[in-house]
């Protein structure tokens, strides 16, 4: 079963990186970059790739050069302390390794680092000539926001059919959204099955699954629902038969509040369950709250859009809005999914969930669930290697009596 | 001009800045006045003052550690905002009945949803969500415009119902007159760096700067009137700084910090500061027939953008280079406090830029306190000597 996952996962990689790292990138289908995330219903319809340079520089973290991508981008005279996932796709930014796209589109969403990247994809001089468009993404969560940025959604199709020269066909759009609403039905199944005890997939498997319906080259496609269908299947019997992670004796489930970033997943998750039989049941990108875009009229599908990007886009719901929302999230996803324990990774460029960290705490400690902050960079392991980070779960889940000494 | 010859209404104001609390704001306080904090240049302080409140810039004046703070802020937060909310949560904000805090940027924001949690003593706490984007090439800034007008129609709405005031057309045709009359008082301010031997230091005009949002406005306008009166008829002061500089960056509310660059021979003659000349290079529309929308395109097209306005570099990059050409300026400092993501690639870009039209440049990375001052004044001196004293 997770052949096939990583499988499709590796391949879908590959793709992302063809189509942005590689400037002598010959495809002809018009390539849309963008500062982060984006609404890949539109890309799609419109014929379009869609790439976005910030899960770039963030994957490119995770390969053999990382750290000297990391620290090209602190030579640029970048903020030093800025998130690396963004000093990385600064640097390939600036080295000329990012194809040139034919069309930019950027957003203040959903970080300080993500915006301030936008701002050097706007100023940077060999694509002064590249049509862009700059999008407001509101702090607030309400119909007025969905409204305004909806508008500036639509606003953006106008904008992408100039550049193309013809028109959104409608009908298209209507279709890929019909794919898309069937695959987040799909992962929200997926989600509910995770919830059995014991666990009954790999803990990168919802993020990745959520990912790959967003993010990658062939993003609201019949294949990734084909994919997802797969996903749902092998989980749902697997659940049926009681079976947890292959290999694993679960002790103890908990919720790692933030990305999994380029290293964790491999090293300290995959130690935690193998040899603790502790489990990351969710993680704050994996967790879904999606509703179905309303294909009404267009005037409702673009407030659907607004409203996923908005409140429930992973990291913009968790990181654009308010600790309420936030600590809301972490209290149901405990109940839902029967955690022991949240940890809070607390990654060093996450500048909004490290000032909310007392909060968090409080929250946990009022509702009796353990939680451990732990203050790494989830994009570089030279700030804390993942043997450091092993040892303090370990001793937080063995001194909680989580799991037994 | 020396020290004991410095008008009294600029010593005032000046004594205004020192340290959070002050005499005219105590007098404004004793008489029963209400006073509302707020973070960010973006949130028009006329909307305070029409329902007869005293706006407080919020700052960190006084702070020399971050002890509480750092319960609710990691270390890894921005210092100005731990400092800030540090001396909040010790009671030295006590004299606020309402905190306004705007989404300028990720350490920011969580101030409102710490201070909504914390034991303050501001009973009102309030987010404004402000644009961060200069319109686009279709629809121009008229969204935009329209956008923030409704958040600060919210904002007006919040505050007439909890402190039961009501900010009528009139009242706030009459702060946005007085708030502008504000600014083009602070512009003489800086015209008087103009000159080859400016009038007031750097530091002293940044801390007229910061008294300005620090007690009543009224009051404010009549000693800066007075101070400037007697500032511009004195006699020209004899020599030449060794190097005109501009500082950029994101706010400076510590006029010690310009002091180390002038203990070196150097003038700050200009800046682009959140507190600074930014704030007053353009007027409100007095005459427009709302004046609501009228603070809006102040804050969202008028004032000088900082990098957290979407696509905003060149526009910025221009302001810069006017201020060098009409300040004569041989060398921009970039300064900024560790972790000022908001900021982050504007440095690059700004570095780039310098580079591109020969004009020195110094990056300085620094904390709120300025312990690092030794270390601080030998890089200003390795870099004048960059600068080649074209003062």
């Amino acid at each position: 079963m997770l052949n096939a996952f990583s499988q499709l996962m590796a391949q879908s990689g590959k793709g992302l990186f063809e189509l942005t790292v590689n400037p002598q990138n010959e495809s002809t289908t018009p390539v849309i970059l963008c500062n982060g995330d984006f609404m890949a219903e539109i890309p799609v319809a419109l014929g379009c790739e869609f790439s976005d340079l910030t899960l770039t520089g963030a994957m490119g973290t995770a390969l053999p050069e990382g750290a000297d991508l990391i620290d090209g981008g602190i030579e640029l005279g970048v903020e030093s302390r800025m998130c690396n996932a963004i000093k990385s796709a600064c640097y390939y930014l600036e080295s000329g390794k990012i194809r040139t796209p034919e069309m930019i589109i950027t957003t203040n969403a959903c970080c300080d680092s993500m915006d301030t990247l936008a701002n050097l994809m706007n100023a940077y001089e060999p694509w002064a000539h590249v049509p862009r468009f700059i999008m407001d993404a509101p702090h607030t969560l309400d119909e007025e926001s969905y409204a305004y940025f909806g508008r500036q959604l639509r606003e953006a199709v106008t904008f992408f059919e100039g550049v193309l020269g013809r028109k959104m066909d409608w009908d298209r759009l209507r279709e890929v959204c019909v794919e898309s609403n069937k695959q987040s039905q799909l992962l929200l199944e997926f989600q509910e099955l995770k919830k059995a005890v014991p666990c009954p997939a790999e803990p990168d498997l919802a993020r990745q699954g959520t990912e790959l319906s967003r993010w990658i080259k062939h993003r609201v496609s019949p294949e990734v629902t084909r994919w997802l269908e797969e996903v749902v299947r092998l989980t749902e019997q697997r659940v049926k038969e009681g079976k947890g992670i292959d290999g694993v004796d679960e002790k103890v489930r908990f919720l790692w509040q933030d990305l999994a970033g380029s290293w964790s997943t491999g090293t300290v998750l995959a130690r935690l369950q193998k040899e603790l039989g502790a489990v990351c049941v969710m993680d704050y990108v994996s967790y879904a709250t999606w509703t179905p875009i309303d294909l009404a009229s267009e005037e409702k599908m673009f407030a659907s859009f607004a409203k996923r990007f908005l409140l429930e886009a992973a990291m913009t719901r968790q990181a654009l809005h308010s600790t309420d929302l936030f600590i809301g999230d972490i209290l149901r996803i405990v109940k839902e999914f029967r955690c022991d324990a949240v940890i809070m990774p607390a990654h060093v460029g996450h500048r909004d969930t490290n000032s909310r960290l007392k909060l968090v705490r409080d929250v946990c400690r009022e509702n009796g669930i353990p939680c451990l902050v732990l203050g790494i960079d989830i994009w570089d392991k030279r700030f804390i290697s993942p043997d450091v980070v092993f040892d303090r779960m370990s001793t937080f889940f063995q001194q909680t009596g989580l799991i037994a000494s | 001009m020396s020290d004991s010859i410095r008008p009294a209404a600029l010593k005032a104001l000046l004594t205004a800045a020192a340290s959070l609390r002050n005499p005219e704001l105590d007098a404004w306080t004793s008489a029963g006045g209400r006073v509302i904090g707020y973070y960010c240049p973006f949130i028009p302080e006329e909307l305070f003052l029409a329902g007869g409140f005293l706006p407080f810039r919020m700052r960190g004046t006084g702070s020399t550690d971050t002890d509480q703070a750092d319960a609710f802020f990691d270390h890894l937060n921005c210092p100005f905002v731990r400092h800030s909310f540090d001396l909040a949560l010790r009671g030295d904000y006590s004299f606020l009945q309402g905190l306004v805090v705007g989404t300028g940027c990720d350490h920011l924001r969580r101030i409102y949803d710490n201070a909504l949690h914390a034991p303050l003593e501001a009973s009102f706490v309030y987010l404004l969500d402000h644009p961060r984007t200069m319109g686009s090439e279709e629809e121009g800034a008229e969204p935009i415009v329209r956008y923030y007008r409704e958040q600060l129609s919210k904002l007006k709405e919040a505050l007439e119902n909890h402190f039961g005031v009501a900010v009528t057309v009139p009242a706030l045709r009459a702060a946005i007159s007085l708030c502008n009359e504000t600014r083009r008082l602070q512009r003489r301010l800086y015209d008087l760096s103009v000159a080859p031997a400016p009038k007031v230091s750097a530091s002293e005009r940044a801390a007229v700067m910061m008294a300005g949002a620090s007690m009543p406005k009224e009051r404010y306008n009549a000693l800066l009137s007075e101070a400037l009166k007697e500032l511009e008829t004195a006699p020209e002061t004899p020599g030449k700084a060794l190097a005109r500089l501009m500082i950029v960056g994101p706010a400076i509310e510590d006029p010690a910090f310009y002091e180390v660059f002038e203990e070196q021979g150097a003038a700050i003659v200009v800046d682009d500061t959140c507190f600074g000349a930014r704030t007053v290079q353009a007027l409100v529309d007095e005459e427009a027939p709302d004046p609501l929308t009228a603070l809006a395109k102040y804050q969202v097209v008028d004032m000088p953008f900082c990098p957290k306005i979407g696509g905003s570099h060149a526009h910025r990059l221009r302001f810069i280079q006017e201020m060098v050409a009409r300040y004569r300026v041989d060398g921009v400092i970039a300064q900024g406090y560790v972790s000022c993501d908001a900021w982050g690639c504007s440095y690059a870009l700004l570095r780039e830029a310098m580079q591109e039209a020969g004009i020195p440049y110094l990056r300085v990375e620094r904390e709120y306190i300025h312990s690092e001052s030794g270390q601080l004044s030998t890089r200003i001196q390795a870099f004048l000597e960059t600068t080649g004293g074209r003062g």
